[in-house]
């Protein structure tokens, strides 16, 4: 972040360059049941993102070491695909994506009633198959989508957005060029029904009046792709 | 890949309906499971396609990147061909490295394609000894409902024949369309029940015995094959097989070549 604050974001009628306002957020759509094999699944486009989970469980946690007398473990995983990057992502192991399935893996263990299913696993792979900016947040969001679409019992879905700042105004949901090239972002997991946060990163330079202005785009935004989850969940694509 | 336990009863159940001439899912012999192949599905890939046959879905995607070309082949480019079964597509594929199973499929299907010699890899090379094309295919599973390998092959083939060269990116002149003068296309058989079978389901998988896969190229030349899994098989069911595999992959051919 930083240093590219002369490369021109936002024209004169305060819009972005691909059109939006500051406050508005990329295309979304949401679908469920995508992976048969799976007891849930999502496929979730955001701008020019798109991401699939898969859930598979609960099921017998082994090794026997890993289980837990009094509750379920998550085993979350996020990859990117070779493909989804403009340049091969080279498959193997790789400490962004280590670091994003932990505090992925942390977001979901706050809701999913872990307790319900005492000694079992439930796996959740979140694979990146575009990227454009904010694939944790889409991996995050679809990965709620597809537990509750394999029925597993949830305190809330977790909503999950970045906002940021370019050319010193504070934007919702950076695009790739804003990723690159913006002074900071702010990615936040949000519970919609109540406002609470499970997951919040950030990197860059943000004023206290911007970081509270980008806070709440993050809230306002989830409220918007909170509804969308729920009509994929309810049956149909969401548009 | 964890090896699932096999019960008997499956065994039992899968040799029983061979002894009708039916199949698990009701499908007659040398009957595949219903096929949708679309390309140009993944927007950061420079050619993409996916196939799914019944519950099995897989993407394949090209990327390309520039190589100096092998000292003793300085005028040729490359092709790799890599495929990926992550946890994602089955509850008993696993994370980590590439298993044995899937090292073997990237290899098999790599082998159909580089043997058939529908990319010409002189034509990749920029400047002799210099700058050359490597084309790499990347096979990824979304859905493991069996038979991954002709799922695999062809979505292979299909992603390099709407492939772009992105020369514009690499500054090396125009884009164009990756030549692909061919398409092999690769037809699998399991014994099941003591007989085989085309386009094995997973529960024929599970409750089989080895595996047969063929690739024949435009005129029917063979161009790679491999035997899998524990199991014996004669003479007779190979004809049998390739006879079958001559019919099947002419019409999986007109698919993907009016794609």
């Amino acid at each position: 972040m930083g240093g590219y604050g002369d490369v021109k974001m936002i024209d004169e009628n305060g819009l972005r360059m691909d059109g939006r306002s500051p406050g508005d957020i990329r295309e979304i759509t949401i679908e469920t049941g995508v992976i048969p094999v799976a007891d849930g699944s999502c496929r979730m486009t955001w701008g020019t993102n798109e991401a699939i989970v898969a859930v598979y469980g609960p099921m017998e946690a082994h090794p026997r070491k890993i289980q837990r007398q009094d509750r379920a473990v998550l085993d979350v995983a996020y990859n990117m695909a070779p493909f989804s990057t403009t340049d091969r992502m080279r498959p193997g192991f790789n400490r962004r994506s280590r670091e994003i399935s932990k505090v992925t893996k942390d977001a979901l263990e706050s809701v999913v009633l872990l307790e319900l299913y005492p000694r079992s696993k439930i796996r959740v792979t979140i694979e990146i198959l575009s990227a454009e900016a904010g694939t944790r947040c889409v991996g995050l969001t679809a990965a709620s989508v597809a537990l509750a679409d394999a029925g597993i019992p949830m305190t809330d879905l977790v909503v999950s957005v970045a906002s940021g700042k370019i050319n010193d105004v504070v934007v919702c949901d950076l695009n790739k060029e804003e990723d690159n090239y913006g002074e900071a972002d702010l990615p936040m997991g949000i519970l919609p029904n109540s406002g609470e946060l499970v997951f919040l990163q950030m990197d860059g330079d943000l004023s206290q009046e911007e970081f509270k202005e980008a806070w709440q785009y993050n809230m306002d935004a989830a409220q918007v792709v909170h509804g969308m989850m729920i009509e994929a969940l309810k049956g149909g694509d969401s548009q | 890949m964890t090896i699932p336990i096999v019960p008997k009863l499956l065994r039992a159940h899968l040799s029983e309906l061979a002894g009708k001439n039916a199949r698990i899912d009701g499908r007659s012999q040398w009957e595949g499971r219903k096929l949708v192949v679309e390309h140009s599905v993944l927007p950061r890939a420079e050619g993409s396609a996916r196939v799914r046959m019944g519950d099995t879905i897989v993407l394949a995607g090209v990327k390309f990147q520039i190589m100096q070309p092998y000292p003793d082949r300085p005028n040729q480019g490359g092709l790799m061909c890599s495929a990926d079964v992550r946890p994602i597509a089955g509850r008993n594929w696993e994370a980590g490295p590439p298993s044995p199973e899937a090292i073997e499929l990237g290899r098999v299907v790599d082998r159909g394609i580089r043997e058939s010699g529908c990319i010409d890899v002189d034509s990749l090379c920029i400047i002799p000894g210099e700058k050359a094309w490597q084309v790499i295919l990347d096979l990824f599973a979304v859905s493991d409902d069996g038979n991954l390998f002709d799922a695999f092959a062809l979505a292979g083939i299909a992603a390099l024949r709407n492939a772009t060269v992105p020369a514009e990116r690499f500054e090396v002149g125009e884009d164009y369309s990756l030549p692909v003068s061919k398409t092999p296309i690769m037809c699998s058989y399991h014994k099941v029940g003591a007989r085989f079978v085309y386009d094995a389901c997973a529960r024929e998988e599970l409750g089989g015995d080895e595996r047969i896969h063929i690739t024949l190229g435009d005129d029917d030349n063979v161009h790679s094959l491999q035997k899998g899994l524990k199991g014996i098989f004669s003479a007779e069911e190979f004809v049998e097989i390739m006879t079958n595999a001559q019919t099947r992959t002419k019409e999986l051919r007109k698919i993907v070549d009016s794609l």
